[in-house]
């Protein structure tokens, strides 16, 4: 995989995981499950690939991390999303719809109306 | 704020790395879990389930690591791990790791107290404010020549001068301290107002000498030392206000010098008291310091061209000094100071430096010989997949090791090492603020980590095929290491012999002059004889007949006294310096407005001459007579100086410039004395004392009581006449022996430095042809199995290493011609070339590496072919 898209998917896969997040805590089975959820499978990776992502996001300080139990009384680590990651989600949000914004707007440009 | 926390997961990473991991692995397992549970709840059998999620989550160990490489530690877990593998690889071979920490340490501990001692005797700022702008002003008529100013001299600087802000003049003398225990002799520095004022250091408390202290009339006051206020005043906080009587006269102390301001100015006192400037009769005598605070803006050339101005002034206004060529010329204070110290210490770190680079050669010997030893367990590591960055940096990181850990044990010598220099070598200047501060530790540090480099560079890069080489080839055994490699390590042993030679050189050459010096004859016989100083205070003695009195009473006790052979007075006492005195031949006069020769210059009674077994060559001896019309007697090498050939006696001079005083006749020549110390001049005036008698005069006595005996007896008799003069006895011969003290240890530690530099030499020679033989046993074996002698095998291995040895040598010699003139101005009746003592060092040091080679010769010569063969 070129770097570049991987970069893409990167940001990409923090920006679901702080949305996900942004409902209830969940633990690393239940975010991938719930992007699932969300995208309805559009985004199909491994799910090993979600734990390096959760580490580098622990160390941005956007999620924290506990040891709670599930409902099914197992010990499962549960994230959270801190105060900088709410901010972060708004930020990226944001950017992201502005961004996506624009690119529609070019994608639905009729030939007519493009300057000559 | 994400700075924080990112070093906190960091810091969270690294010191619960373990309960990190169970985490992990745990984590992991709940999602497969969970995800399999999952499948199951969806419809799949619980083993597919199983196998599904497995796929789904993807390689586990490959996340593992991912998470890992996210925590951001990575670095510093390599670091870790090559640390332990380091400790561990180093414990393994506890001969290795302690020979270099030993070896290493030695070398960087004396180089780190030898910078030290360097930093604060030759390189430190002096203590001053601006330090740069302090001059001490001096007569000088030749490079050479340069002696102190007078009263005429100052009175005239102050008038006239337009260079210094500032302009004081000190002058040193001893002085009997009493009033306080047993009376005792300080060290007391005059000084005018403006020597403080130009220093620029205030009082700690009080205050120092100001300009209305010089009236004529104003009290006697006091500035000390704080040692002294802590001595004799019960600490600074008591001392102002309290009074101390010196030589007789009481002064109030009226200020105290900060702590450890044990010199100003380059004078050393324990109390400091006012200079007042009587008005110049005469041009001469000489005897003060000018010290000046240059003018912002003022260069040296142009105060040197201010004060020649007020020198050419003067000169017409006296006739007792007629010497045009002679300037008053300032130098910067610091040079006066640090002076000879610089050539000293320069040899010093000449030595120490040799020193270190003999130990990280050695060093580097030692792990290229145990690279290659290891070149095995390397090369299976390369087959296993490790890449030659990693290696070499697990190479590293042990030399590392190594050497911080030498850096280590160098600190604590220098420590050690400081202490001792600072007892042993009390004459070199500021040598007590010499002290091991954050500078010294991070240039031992920065030496400490320089080694590990240098010596990681040796098998890394010098012997590169002994890292990567193909694993195919690791036996080494059969195969024999790379040329490349064999012939750094005989590079490097060839420049330990270029270092070892220079330092055997100027170790040989100082031990040469050493026993030159100590076999002087110093012209006299030394033993049995003793002396004390003795000076009257004015108060007690106001004018001549007191004084006069005084004396002539010495003089009559000390021929009663028991088992005495002679005895009698003078003004100094070999090997002390005298005064000098300039003089004018009748015969033979300088042309006018040339420098007149000067001569140490001393005054004596006859007794002094029979007391010290200095013989009468010709002429006759002073009478009581002899003080009317004024007569001298001349040492025999001063005789020979001036009237070469001719007869000294009968001849006239006139002397100290004093061209309307009667002429002086030459009575009597008598033997040279070393009266300088043993490496100076023999050249001598004597005149006899007069009727204005000295304050101040060495009692000598020759004595068969034994010089415990004659001591006690010496001091009964001053202190029968006068209890509170204080009493400085001195035995002759300990005195003479005193002046060999320099000598001594400059030669024995220059002699400690080459012994440990033809140990190193020899150390690693031997390793290098033990190394050889090592490699070459088998080769060696069959050689013998074939039929050769051995001691011809011996003698190979003896002819390889000499080659080595006499080619380090050779460099050796070339480096030490080019340097060694330096060593000229230690050295007594010894050239710095001197071919004797060259060759003999060279036969030394080849010596050594001859018995160093054939160890491992022998050894070869016993190898049992059948053995050597068979194990490989």
């Amino acid at each position: 995989m070129p770097p570049d898209s991987s970069d893409l998917l990167q940001g990409t896969l923090e920006l679901l995981v702080l949305k996900a997040l942004s409902l209830a805590p969940l633990h690393g089975w239940g975010i991938g499950h719930r992007i699932d959820q969300l995208s309805r499978n559009a985004f199909r990776v491994q799910q090993g690939s979600l734990y390096p992502a959760l580490q580098r996001m622990l160390r941005k300080g956007w999620i924290r991390s506990e040891w709670r139990t599930t409902e099914n009384h197992r010990r499962a680590r549960y994230y959270l999303l801190t105060r900088a990651g709410r901010k972060q989600l708004e930020a990226e949000t944001e950017a992201w719809e502005r961004a996506s914004g624009a690119i529609n707007g070019i994608l639905k440009t009729r030939p007519s109306e493009h300057p000559a | 704020m994400s700075l924080l926390t990112d070093l906190g997961e960091r810091l969270k990473a690294l010191v619960f790395r373990r309960r990190q991991e169970r985490e992990l692995q745990e984590e992991f397992l709940f999602h497969v879990e969970r995800e399999t549970a999952e499948r199951i709840r969806l419809g799949a059998a619980p083993e597919a389930a199983r196998r599904e999620a497995r796929l789904a989550f993807g390689g586990v160990e490959q996340y593992k690591e991912a998470v890992r490489d996210a925590r951001g530690i990575r670095p510093l877990e390599d670091l870790g791990a090559d640390l332990r593998y380091a400790v561990r690889s180093l414990r393994r071979n506890p001969g290795f790791s302690a020979t270099v920490v030993l070896v290493l340490g030695l070398g960087l501990g004396a180089s780190t107290a030898v910078f030290s001692i360097m930093d604060s005797v030759v390189l430190a700022e002096l203590p001053y404010p601006d330090p740069g702008g302090l001059v001490v002003v001096s007569e000088k008529n030749s490079p050479t020549n340069i002696w102190n100013i007078s009263t005429a001299d100052a009175v005239a600087i102050r008038e006239q001068q337009r260079s210094f802000s500032a302009w004081g003049e000190v002058s040193r003398m001893e002085a009997a301290l009493s009033g306080a225990g047993t009376p005792e002799h300080v060290i007391l520095g005059r000084v005018s107002a403006g020597f403080f004022k130009a220093l620029g250091v205030p009082a700690a408390r009080g205050r120092l000498i100001e300009e209305r202290d010089e009236a004529a009339e104003a009290a006697a006051v006091l500035v000390v030392s704080h040692r002294l206020a802590e001595e004799k005043l019960g600490g600074p906080a008591r001392a102002l206000g309290r009074s101390l009587t010196l030589d007789g006269v009481s002064h109030e102390v009226v200020g105290v010098l900060p702590p450890g301001r044990t010199d100003m100015g380059g004078v050393r006192a324990a109390a400091w008291t006012t200079l007042k400037l009587p008005a110049p009769v005469r041009r001469g005598p000489f005897w003060l310091r000018g010290v000046a605070r240059l003018k912002e803006g003022v260069t040296l050339d142009m105060a040197a061209a201010d004060l020649a101005g007020i020198s050419a002034r003067i000169l017409p206004l006296w006739n007792d000094f007629r010497d045009s060529v002679a300037r008053l010329t300032p130098a910067p204070l610091r040079e006066r100071i640090v002076g000879r110290a610089d050539r000293q210490v320069g040899l010093f770190a000449g030595g120490v430096l040799l020193v270190l680079l003999l130990a990280i050669t050695n060093v580097a010997t030692l792990v290229l010989v145990r690279a290659s030893a290891r070149e095995p367990e390397v090369a299976m590591r390369v087959m296993l997949g490790a890449s030659r960055g990693r290696i070499a940096r697990l190479l590293l990181t042990e030399n590392l090791l190594l050497t911080m850990m030498a850096g280590a044990l160098g600190l604590l010598l220098a420590w050690l090492g400081l202490k001792l220099a600072v007892a042993q070598l009390p004459d070199l200047p500021r040598i007590q603020n010499a002290a091991l501060d954050w500078r010294a530790v991070s240039v031992a540090l920065a030496a400490a980590l320089a080694a590990g480099v240098l010596v990681s560079l040796s098998p890394i890069a010098g012997g590169g095929g002994e890292i990567g080489r193909s694993p195919a080839r690791a036996d080494t055994r059969r195969t024999g290491a790379g040329r490349r490699s064999n012939a750094v390590r005989s590079a490097l042993v060839t420049v330990e012999f270029a270092l070892a030679l220079p330092l055997l050189v100027m170790a040989g050459l100082l031990l040469n002059s050493f026993v030159r010096l100590s076999r002087v004859d110093p012209g006299f016989d030394p033993y049995g004889v003793v002396a004390t100083r003795i000076a009257l205070p004015a108060a007690g003695y106001p004018g001549d007949s007191e004084r006069a009195r005084f004396w002539i009473q010495v003089e009559q006790r000390l021929g009663q006294m028991p088992g005495v052979d002679g005895s009698g007075l003078a003004s100094d006492i070999p090997p002390d310096s005298p005064g000098t005195n300039n003089f004018n031949l009748v015969d033979h006069p300088v042309p006018t407005g040339q420098s007149e020769p000067t001569t140490p210059w001393y005054e004596a009674t006859p007794g002094y001459f029979e007391a010290m077994g200095i013989p009468l060559l010709d002429g006759r001896m002073f009478t009581p007579a002899d003080t009317v019309d004024p007569v001298v007697i001349v040492s025999r090498a001063w005789a020979r100086r001036y009237f070469p050939n001719q007869r000294a006696v009968g001849r006239q001079l006139i002397s100290g410039g004093c061209y309307d005083c009667p002429r002086t006749t030459i009575i009597g020549v008598v033997g040279d004395v070393k009266n300088l110390g043993l490496a100076q001049s023999e050249e001598a005036v004597y005149d006899p004392i007069g009727p204005a008698l000295a304050r101040s005069l060495q009692v000598v006595v020759r004595s068969n009581a034994g010089t415990g005996a004659s001591l006690r007896a010496l001091r009964e008799l001053v202190h029968g006449l006068d209890p509170d003069l204080p009493v400085r006895e001195s035995v002759i011969a300990e005195r003479f022996d005193d002046t060999l003290d320099d000598p001594r240890r400059w030669t024995a530690v220059l002699g400690a430095f080459a012994a440990v530099g033809t140990s190193l030499a020899a150390l690693g020679i031997f390793g290098l042809m033990s190394y050889v033989v090592r490699q070459r046993r088998r080769e060696i074996g069959v050689r013998l199995a074939l039929g050769a002698q051995p001691g011809m095998v011996t003698r190979f291995v003896i002819a390889r290493g000499m080659r080595y040895a006499a080619a380090g040598s050779a460099a050796g010699l070339v480096v030490t011609l080019l340097a060694v003139g330096r060593l000229r101005t230690l050295l007594f009746e010894v050239s710095p070339t001197d071919l004797m003592t060259i060759g003999a060092v060279a036969v030394l040091l080849l010596g050594v590496a001859l018995v160093a080679c054939w160890l491992p010769g022998r050894r070869a010569a016993r190898i049992k072919p059948l053995e050597a063969i068979s194990t490989e």
